[in-house]
């Protein structure tokens, strides 16, 4: 109170002073008098806070405060108001329309209006500015400026905080300690532990997706060790589901997404992306570290060249492409890597400053030359010469000298042609410059073509071509006499195809031998290569004169034969005669000019680029720009990337992050309840190599984790203090993610295709028993029981949604796969029954499907509606009245609340 | 300058019920949100400066309900509802030879954001194509049509034709852009459907309140973004026996025992809400189970038409093999508007990127696509009319973009998008009107120009939604989002 009244006085004086003004004084009070009247309070320093510095904070800030002062203007306190700019105080309260500020925001000429940006201010807003002026602009004494953004808390290196000492000595895990400590200052306390049976089922469906069946709740029941949770979570974490599980997770905010396009042409992601999505799996199995995951993905073709189990991990870049336009594909990768592993918004640097965080536009287009020499080829796997069969799409850098520039206000027709952008990371992120160094590839890496398998597959490929060949030949003329509905011409026609076929992979069986001896001479610098490569030439040129001789044959006998298609069998015929005449001028050369086996297929870069282009030659050297910038990202001192990675873990462990903005840890998101734990958190997971399973165990192995969800035994104080759950003294219940939900289902039903990795499977193969997550996941193609339930979307998912829709209630009643798995649970759990009774039937079920026991009211529940369902189906004569009616309870219980609930 | 940002999507801060609306999630959780708000479930807090929705308009609506007729592919606007008989006088000649050369005026040719650079289709063509159909004026209000669009024409008093329309993209993204009015390569945002769903609740809680008939292209396929999947439309087939994916049981399952299993699990989730008194989620739930089992029943008694009169069935053509797919559609939507749909998305012309795409023969394929919807059309706009439900719901007629005056190869014609029309019907807008127009060739809008959000805050007005409300915390949307109402055409 104490510090209202200098404010009043403040009106005071101001109002006093102005009544010496006679011709001002009639209208400025009449200001005030209607101010005053408009919002029933004085205008004092409330009135400044309250008013008038949320509209300034929200439309002026970004320019005229800590980020920019542009015009040496700053309007983040009323003093700095006052004092003005470069053009002088920036409100007169004697003179208050004529008022700098005011005319500026009620300016109707377009080039001087404030904020230059987005629509005027309201007249409401206005008006606020302007009667707070006309009170003589009054403000709190001890007025906080804006704080330099670098000292946000995000911006400055985690230091790892000391674990606070509790007089209540009960609690050991730092977790519980951090967060005892702040419920305590709060006022609220946890709820007690959850059941034992509700608790296994937390913790399988957290770390494995898949819930306990009933001898694994029994066991742990009965388990009466102090270390009984321990041994299950340590047996969870090696289990290989657990790369499964938490795979998903990060597919979702790596942004995993099938191929898609039109017909079979790519225009997003790559065919046999797959590979990216196994490399996840089997690094989080291997519990690699999450620096080196990240490192691996940004730049294993420069780190691990010629690692095709490594190089795997670009497929994260290969993912990005985009067909249509190289902006929208680089704006797309910048856009979510630094959202997805520093929890920043550089995207909104690219038609401007930031208008939150210090980053300049032109930093935007920094980080884009870091990105801006990479495209994505093919790689060719071992056993697999078709590339469009399979193959590992991934990075390289290939065009090295491509410049960056920045886009005008982020318009990609309008380059700044004057300047090339070098690449760096943003000043204000910059405790470590990026050290490029160019990087020079192994020979097999930038000519994969020399890898040995390369040769071998396409000898084979060669092989069976010629074997097939030779099979159909036998065939027709072990057939000759046997046919006899063919003309003798029909047969003889075959046959000569046949035969020419023949002769066809024979040349082109010894051209690829000649090539593939060629190639291995280059690489070793034989001293017969260029011999070699002669020969290869040589062949190569034969099988292309036999093809072109071949293709003349047909052509002819197609024209001879043409009755109304004359047209089209003469161009043809036309361009088998130009053809033939360059095959034949092409094997009178004598250069060693050969093709070399092709091992790797660079994707178009565009619409616009041509098959000749894309094979070109790769590049020898690699920029470096990505592994400088994989290194910085992964510096232990980088401030973000620890903390966005706990909070990830995090939020799928607790159902709520502890930084809120998932994606935004800048000037703009909202700052955690618990820092220190964040803190404490991140500087963990760094000191243990990055080992998520260390994460994981710490967490649910945590007091808090093992917390109940319900708040039936909550004091009134946790729900009036914090009936969001702040400070976590409940578990969050949770809805499962559409892969769990139905990887649930084949589970209890003992239907479960375990499986791991491979091609995804289509989306629409109901039959299909394997995991979810291996189904195809594209923009344009997904399942549809999935999308029912929130899959992510491909193009950003930091946080599943958890939607309640009747369709989802529609789709676990009325589905064929929920049909079908009910009456498989209900078989299963008669099996393990032995008994026949109802009531044992009803017990099991509930354990079954939702893991814990019934209560009374829910088994007197579940009986009476089996008696009614058996009489439902006795009077429809029914062939098993009893069984129909216990696989109807066990979909009620699919459809139960909590079997789609992480309790 | 104003700064063109189309990648900002982050909004100003606000403080809000994080448990929600946390950044990241989707909005999914608001719709369960605004329900239990609706419901009383929820304690309000005094900090909340951003709500989400309470699903009452923010000013007393004149509309309740929007049919949204789309035809994929792109409409001739020339030879449809803005007729243009120079194209007939100047036929074969190039655009610089008639005296509307400044229609190739470069300046007023970067409106166009190309997606495919250098694609075979999305080209200016040069040689004028004369009209492949005559026109007259039709009803009292005189508006001048085409001869393929009798049926509607004689709807032209209940009509507001809006012939300057633009947009930017140059191919079938357009859709997209029609819909959520952003270009193809800014990413993917929620279309107007998906924006009036998460602003208004429901008319009736036995359907689902946006709903979508025929075949949508896949850049289209999706409607709720970054508001969720909850606010997808949902695809209904006109087939009684299957209208909706899992809309009835597998295998043979009477009603009477399936309501055993349904009353079963909404007893079970209340006995769990004993345990759980504060589970907003679980309260939803039953709910939502509720209404999946009225929706069963529910949807297959609108699609079965049988109980409709032989007049009717006349009315929308289906007794005409020709307009008998589209008519039942037609007929399908009366019977949602009937029954509070909110709104009904009905896509005419799968295949490619939509049947009406006529790069070549134009003249067969507009006069066959017409013949198959102009009866339909009709049809629902009389019986709405007749049924006094025309005053309350909004018939948009639309495509992605007009189809340019100049010939592709021998006899089509290619995407246009600086000028083309669009007609809008019933809910408050004054009928017999043409606002706007083209120049002579129909190349450039020229007077009242409206690009597609136009539509959009034009609609939501109607509905009683202020455009600039629709947002939501953490995703900026841009001025061009919002639109702004067409007001001179109110009624």
């Amino acid at each position: 109170m104490d510090e209202q009244c200098p404010m009043n006085d403040q009106v005071i004086h101001d109002t006093s002073s102005l009544q010496a003004r006679v011709a001002m004084s009639v209208l400025l009070a009449m200001l005030v008098w209607l101010a005053i009247g408009r919002c029933g309070l004085a205008i004092d320093a409330n009135h400044y806070a309250a008013k008038v510095r949320p509209v300034l904070q929200q439309r002026c800030f970004a320019c005229h405060a800590v980020l920019k002062r542009e015009a040496g203007l700053r309007l983040d306190t009323a003093a700095f108001i006052k004092q003005g700019g470069d053009s002088g105080a920036a409100i007169a309260v004697d003179k208050v329309d004529s008022s700098l500020l005011l005319a500026r925001i009620t300016s109707t000429d377009q080039e001087m209006r404030m904020p230059p940006e987005g629509e005027p201010l309201t007249s409401e807003q206005i008006s606020v500015i302007r009667d707070w002026i006309a009170a003589g602009a009054p403000a709190p004494a001890n007025e906080v400026a804006e704080t330099d953004p670098r000292e946000h808390w995000a911006f400055k290196s985690p230091l790892r905080p000391a674990v606070p000492t509790l007089s209540d000595m009960s609690y050991h895990n730092p977790i519980d300690v951090f967060l005892e400590r702040a419920r305590q200052a709060v006022g609220v306390r946890p709820v007690a532990q959850v059941s034992k049976d509700v608790l296994l089922r937390r913790v399988y469906l957290d770390l494995i997706g898949l819930p306990p069946n009933i001898e694994e709740l029994e066991a742990f029941a009965a388990d009466p060790s102090p270390r009984a949770l321990e041994t299950v979570v340590d047996r969870l974490l090696d289990s290989p589901h657990y790369g499964e599980r938490w795979g998903r997770h990060w597919m979702d905010i790596w942004r995993y997404s099938d191929w898609w396009g039109l017909g079979a042409e790519v225009r997003n992601s790559q065919k046999h992306i797959w590979h990216f999505r196994d490399w996840i799996i089997e690094s989080l199995n291997a519990d690699k570290g999450y620096d080196q995951m990240l490192r691996e993905m940004l730049a294993a073709d420069e780190l691990y060249p010629n690692d095709l189990e490594k190089l795997r991990a670009t497929g994260f870049l290969a993912r990005q492409y985009f067909k249509f336009n190289r902006t929208s594909w680089l704006d797309e990768l910048i856009e979510h890597t630094s959202k997805s592993m520093l929890g920043l918004t550089f995207n909104c640097g690219k038609c401007h400053d930031h208008k939150y965080d210090p980053l300049e536009h032109v930093e935007y287009y920094r980080l884009r030359a870091i990105f801006e020499p990479y495209q994505v080829r093919t790689d060719m796997v071992e056993g697999e010469v078709d590339l469009e069969r399979d193959g590992i799409p991934r990075a390289f850098d290939c065009n090295l000298d491509a410049g960056t520039y920045v886009h005008m206000r982020g318009d990609d027709r309008n380059p700044d042609k004057n300047r090339v952008i070098e690449p760096a990371i943003p000043k204000f992120l910059a405790f470590k410059e990026l050290q490029i160094q160019p990087i020079e590839l192994p020979v097999d890496a930038c000519d994969p073509g020399l890898r040995p398998f390369v040769a071998h597959n396409h000898l084979s490929a060669a092989q069976q071509a010629l074997d097939d060949a030779q099979a159909a030949l036998r065939k027709i003329n072990d057939a000759g006499s046997v046919e006899k509905s063919d003309t003798e011409s029909d047969k003889s026609q075959s046959r000569t195809k046949a035969e020419m076929a023949v002769v066809f992979a024979e040349h082109q069986w010894t051209a690829v031998k000649a090539r593939a001896a060629a190639d291995a001479a280059r690489a070793s610098g034989a001293a017969n290569a260029g011999e070699l490569a002669t020969t290869a030439a040589k062949c190569e040129r034969a099988a292309a004169l036999l093809a072109a001789e071949q293709e003349l044959k047909i052509a002819q006998a197609e024209f001879d034969q043409a009755g109304a298609k004359k047209m089209l069998a003469k161009k043809r015929l036309e361009k088998a005669n130009s053809a033939i005449e360059a095959a034949k001028k092409a094997v009178e050369l004598t250069d060693g000019n050969y093709t070399p086996l092709l091992g790797s297929l660079k994707t178009l870069e565009s619409n616009l680029e041509t098959e000749d282009s894309r094979r070109k030659p790769f590049p020898r050297t690699s920029t470096g720009r990505r592994t400088a910038f994989a290194n910085w990202l992964t510096d232990s001192q980088n401030p973000l990337v620890a903390r966005v990675a706990v909070n990830h873990i995090w939020a799928r462990h607790f159902g709520t992050p502890l930084v809120p903005t998932v994606f935004d840890f800048g000037r703009k998101g909202t700052p955690p309840v618990h820092p220190e734990l964040v803190d404490w958190l991140a500087t963990e997971l760094v000191e243990n190599d990055w080992s998520m399973k260390h994460l994981h165990r710490l967490i649910v192995l945590s007091g808090a984790y093992q917390l109940s969800s319900s708040t039936l035994h909550a004091t009134a104080e946790n729900l009036i203090k914090d009936s969001e759950n702040r400070y976590y003294w409940r578990a969050n219940p949770r809805r499962m993610e559409a892969q769990i939900v139905r990887d649930g289902l084949l589970y209890l039903a003992d239907e479960l295709d375990t499986t791991m990795g491979g091609p995804s499977i289509p989306a629409a193969d109901v039959a299909s028993r394997r995991r979810s997550l291996y189904y195809v996941h594209s923009h344009n193609e997904h399942n549809s029981f999935l999308s029912t339930y929130d899959d992510a979307s491909v193009l950003e998912c930091y946080r599943r949604a958890e939607s309640i829709v009747p369709q989802q209630a529609l789709a676990l009643e009325n589905s064929q796969f929920a049909t079908d798995m009910a009456a498989k649970v209900a078989a299963r759990i008669e099996r393990i029954s032995h008994a026949h009774s109802n009531d044992v039937f009803a017990r099991l079920a509930f354990r079954a499907v939702i893991s814990v026991q019934p209560n009374d009211a829910e088994l007197q529940l579940a009986v009476s509606a089996l008696e009614k369902l058996t009489s439902a189906a006795q009077a429809r004569n029914r062939e098993n009245p009893q069984s129909f009616a216990r696989q109807q309870l066990v979909r009620a219980l699919f459809n139960h609340n909590d079997y789609v609930t992480i309790r | 300058m104003r700064s063109n940002c189309k990648q900002c999507k982050t909004a100003h801060a606000v403080t809000r019920r994080h448990f929600f609306a946390d950044a990241g999630m989707g909005c999914a959780g608001l719709a369960l949100g605004s329900m239990l708000a609706r419901d009383g479930i929820v304690r309000g807090s005094d900090e909340v400066i951003w709500q989400p929705p309470d699903g009452k308009p923010h000013f007393t609506p004149r509309a309740k309900s929007v049919v949204w007729l789309f035809m994929n592919g792109g409409v001739s606007h020339m030879e449809s509802f803005d007729p243009k008989p120079m194209l007939t006088k100047y036929a074969g000649k190039t655009i610089r030879e008639t005296p509307f050369a400044d229609a190739q005026n470069p300046e007023k040719l970067k409106l166009a954001r190309v997606t495919v650079i250098n694609d075979a289709n999305g080209q200016q063509r040069d040689k004028l194509y004369p009209l492949q159909v005559g026109s007259r004026q039709y009803g009292d209000s005189g508006i001048e049509m085409s001869d393929w669009v009798p049926h509607m024409g004689s709807c032209a008093d209940d009509l507001c034709v809006l012939r300057s329309m633009w947009t930017t993209d140059d191919n079938h993204g357009a859709q997209t852009q029609f819909h959520s009015g952003r270009h193809m390569l800014d990413g993917e945002y929620p279309t107007l459907g998906a924006w009036v769903h998460y602003g208004l609740g429901s008319l009736n809680d036995n359907f689902p309140q946006f709903i979508s008939m025929g075949r949508r292209e896949y850049w289209n396929a999706k409607d709720g973004h970054y508001l969720g999947p909850a606010h997808d439309a949902i695809p209904i087939r006109v087939d009684p026996s299957n209208p909706l994916d899992y809309g009835k049981p597998t295998g043979a399952i009477s009603s009477e025992e399936q309501q055993i299993g349904f009353d079963l699990v909404g007893q079970f989730n209340r006995l769990k809400g004993v345990e759980y008194p504060d589970d907003p989620a679980l309260a939803a739930r039953i709910k939502a189970y509720e209404l999946a089992f009225r929706m069963q029943s529910s949807v297959p008694e609108v699609l079965d038409l049988n109980s409709e009169t032989e007049a009717t069935h006349k009315l929308y053509g289906l007794d005409d093999p020709a307009t008998r797919e589209f008519g039942m559609q037609m007929l399908a939507v009366r019977r949602f508007v009937e029954r509070g749909v909110r709104f009904i998305q009905v896509q005419h012309g799968a295949g490619g990127a939509g049947v009406w795409d006529a790069h070549s023969g134009l003249l067969k394929n507009h006069s066959k696509n017409f013949l198959e919807v102009d009866k339909p059309v009709a049809g629902l706009l009389r019986d709405l009319r007749q049924r006094g439900l025309l005053d309350s719901t909004i018939v948009l007629f639309a495509s992605e973009f007009g189809r340019t005056p100049g010939t592709q190869g021998a006899d089509g014609r290619d995407h246009h998008i600086y000028g083309f029309s669009v007609w809008m019907a019933g809910g408050g807008i004054r009928g017999g009107q043409v606002h706007g127009a083209t120049d002579e060739i129909g190349f450039h809008a020229v007077e009242n120009r409206h690009y597609v959000t136009d539509i959009h805050a034009t609609i939501l007005h109607q509905l009683g939604l202020e455009s600039r409300r629709m947002e939501i915390p953490g995703r900026k949307r841009l001025e061009i989002d919002f639109g702004k109402p067409i007001l001179d055409i109110l009624a």
